[in-house]
């Protein structure tokens, strides 16, 4: 009989014990604890150090990282947040999606939030802004785009890095001559092909972020010219890429990089931590722009950080995300963030890791602007982002000329887009 | 309540209500029970109300909106989604043809082989058949991607050593074979199941009735198209009936050797990984999910089975002797 009250005790005590230590409850000693819901599972060392740091500045306040499988985040983060059950604080997706999670009543409105307007240009808070300018995130990381290169293939074969999109075919020429892949890209996963190959190359066409305002207000139709150049260079592309392109993963083209059987890559900065440690020297350059136009750089709005409108500790959490913002905060962020992922407030910081700075060094002299389809093109069917990715497998399998992977884009956008939305 | 206890033994009509509730019939109700209670909150409940919410347009915090069959109206007919999921039904139908073609028949053919007397090492031959079938198929999946590598493949390894270059195809990235090549790995990992079940129906046809068709003068191939196939027509349907069920609700097959998105060109896109990025994912890179209509597509794929199965056990009940 006492054994078995004991057993019952016990197993009640463990059926209870997540609710007494999930999150946001106030420990006994009067630490409040915050979680944070991530997709960055790969980085749970970095940003532990981190909120480290920011608890041994402000002692009463620690802060759990709770990262989701990346794909599964924005649909577990919602039912979290549906069931009550959110993190505290979050990484909010930039644009629609996390407009969309501020409109359905998620996000906090951080209107007021005083390092937001002091660290933070328009430009960088704009990806987290409703469309009248309410911020529901703290900007918290950038990401870029580039070309890595194989410096050791380069150097054996004479080459240097190409100044205009000619060039860069010539090197690809040169390089598939001696019987190396010139360029890794495959097209099996779908999204690389339009967000770090489509979408790294076309702002050099389209002019930058002025030509993208230009699209989205209506003032250039979205099959002009520019659009269909874009898309041409997407064609150059396909004697260049490996064997069996249409079937090669984003994997298999990392590996085909890293082992070096391929000597470039369309690629962005968060891979920077893939290719330590491989046996031959590298770097990035940016896509180069055809012959007399300026260049320009995707530099992307990867990832905000928002706070759960319904949290137990507003105060609290508030606190961090102005101290993200300061100099403190943007000093600690540069050296604990992941290699290739950027602070994007305007104190100035150093980063230690030169191939970061190499991808940063792409932005002097150069435009830079988010991903093309981002900022306006998820709101309807089909969304700018699938136009640009499927007309560019087109264009690369032949199925399409660039001709009609333009119009394809002006039909399908003409379907529900508004210049004025 | 007459008639049951009537049918039970030890109950009699005169022993009235309260006996029959306290000794005899408490503990039959009881051991249904529990099966009863998870069937009821795991199954039923969850089924009912995913056929609900497919009435409801979701509007997140603020709860959800009656719309009626605006979900089904618009998974039918409207531009994109429509095609999506037509083409996503077709693709379905594909995949499940060519397991009932390629997994079935070899399941009969090894079914067959195996229970024949004169085979020696059967055993060793059923567990190798049913190995696949034992291993995850993110697992299988991805072995045959690899395998099936245009780079690094050891199949186009081994066509271009045999100076068959022109055959060696980027298999996984040309719409008009990927999704061939995904049903046929997929029947390669389940042709065990098939192939059991077909042997454990081969080894209850009593022996007699080969030994009667044998005196009879009957030949093997008579023996086959009169004999084994007549008997194990019901079992033809079972296996046929979980083929359907199976690769209706098929999705990890493709996650893993394709992707979410049916790639190439929606080329392998399924139910299954339709309804992933309709209703549980969203669609990348937003990835806000619809559940209406997630729930729209999952209640219609519940109809298709039912009506499916219906349809298939019609087919091959056995004809009464």
């Amino acid at each position: 009989m006492k054994k078995s009250k004991i057993f019952v005790l016990v197993l009640v005590a463990l059926l209870a014990a997540p609710a007494l230590f999930a999150g946001g409850k106030a420990e006994s000693d009067g630490t409040v604890v915050l979680t944070m819901g991530s997709w960055r599972t790969d980085d749970v060392t970095q940003i532990n150090a981190l909120l480290d740091a920011f608890s041994r500045s402000h002692p009463g306040i620690k802060i759990q990282f709770q990262p989701t499988n990346p794909p599964d985040y924005n649909a577990t983060l919602r039912l979290q947040l549906e069931s009550g059950t959110g993190p505290d604080l979050m990484y909010a997706r930039s644009y629609a999606t996390g407009v969309q999670l501020f409109e359905d009543g998620y996000f906090a409105d951080l209107s007021g939030l005083s390092s937001l307007e002091s660290s933070y240009s328009v430009g960088s808070r704009s990806p987290w802004s409703t469309a009248d300018g309410t911020p529901f995130a703290v900007p918290f990381v950038a990401v870029s785009h580039g070309v890595y290169y194989n410096q050791d293939i380069f150097a054996d074969l004479g080459l240097a890095v190409p100044a205009t999109w000619k060039e860069f075919l010539d090197v690809c020429n040169t390089i598939k001559n001696a019987g190396i892949i010139p360029v890794a890209n495959g097209l099996a996963d779908e999204w690389d092909i339009a967000e770090v190959v489509f979408m790294s190359l076309a702002p050099n066409y389209i002019g930058g972020r002025e030509g993208r305002l230009e699209y989205e207000s209506g003032r250039r139709p979205w099959n002009d010219d520019a659009v269909v150049a874009a898309f041409s260079a997407m064609a150059d592309l396909k004697p260049y890429l490996p064997e069996g392109f249409q079937a090669i993963s984003y994997n298999d083209s990392n590996a085909l990089f890293a082992t070096g059987q391929a000597a470039m890559f369309f690629d962005g900065s968060w891979s920077i931590g893939t290719y330590e440690g491989v046996d031959f020297d590298w770097s990035v350059f940016a896509v180069p722009p055809p012959a007399g136009k300026p260049g320009h750089v995707c530099f992307h709005a990867d990832a905000g950080m928002a706070m759960n409108r319904a949290t137990a500790h507003p105060e609290e959490a508030k606190l961090f995300l102005d101290w993200l913002g300061s100099q403190e905060g943007a000093n600690i962020l540069a050296n604990t963030l992941p290699t290739g992922f950027f602070p994007m407030s305007n104190k100035a910081v150093k980063i230690s890791d030169p191939h970061a700075n190499a991808f940063l060094a792409l932005n002097q002299g150069r435009g830079t602007d988010v991903r093309w389809a981002w900022p306006r093109l998820f709101g309807g069917e089909p969304s700018g982002y699938e136009l640009m990715m499927y007309g560019s497998i087109k264009v690369i399998t032949g199925a399409s000329t660039p001709r009609q992977a333009a119009d394809a884009m002006a039909e399908g956008l003409g379907k529900w887009y508004k210049p004025g939305m | 309540m007459m008639s049951l206890s009537n049918r039970i033994p030890g109950i009699g009509p005169a022993r009235g209500k309260m006996v029959f509730f306290r000794r005899e019939v408490l503990p039959w109700v009881g051991y249904l029970l529990p099966a009863l209670l998870i069937y009821t909150v795991f199954m039923a409940y969850p089924l009912l109300s995913s056929v609900k919410m497919s009435f409801y347009a979701s509007q997140g915090a603020a709860g959800t909106t009656f719309v009626g069959f605006d979900n089904y109206i618009r998974l039918f007919t409207q531009g994109e989604q429509a095609t999506r999921y037509w083409g996503a039904l077709g693709n379905t139908f594909y995949f499940f043809f060519i397991h009932m073609i390629v997994q079935n028949i070899l399941g009969l053919v090894f079914a067959l082989i195996l229970s024949s007397p004169f085979q020696r090492g059967a055993g060793i031959y059923r567990t190798i058949i049913f190995i696949p079938a034992t291993l995850a198929v993110l697992v299988t999946g991805y072995l045959w991607k690899l395998i099936l590598n245009p780079q690094w493949g050891a199949v186009n390894l081994i066509l271009t050593r045999m100076g068959l270059e022109g055959w060696a195809l980027a298999w996984l990235g040309e719409p008009k074979v990927a999704l061939t090549v995904i049903s046929l790995v997929s029947s390669w990992q389940w042709v065990g199941m098939p192939t059991m079940i077909f042997l454990a129906g081969l080894q209850t046809i009593p022996e007699e009735l080969f030994e009667a068709a044998r005196i009879d003068g009957a030949s093997g191939g008579q023996v086959l198209r009169h004999v084994k196939l007549p008997l194990i027509l019901p079992i033809m349907g079972i296996v046929a009936v979980l083929t359907f069920v199976n690769n209706f609700n098929a999705f990890d097959v493709v996650f893993s050797m394709a992707n979410v998105n049916g790639a190439p060109m929606y080329s392998t896109d399924l139910l299954g990984t339709l309804f992933y990025r309709v209703g549980i994912a969203g669609q990348h890179p937003v990835g806000i999910p619809d559940r209406g209509l997630g729930a729209a597509i999952a209640t219609v794929t519940f109809f298709l089975l039912i009506a499916g199965v219906r349809l298939m056990q019609r087919l091959t009940r056995s004809k009464e002797v």
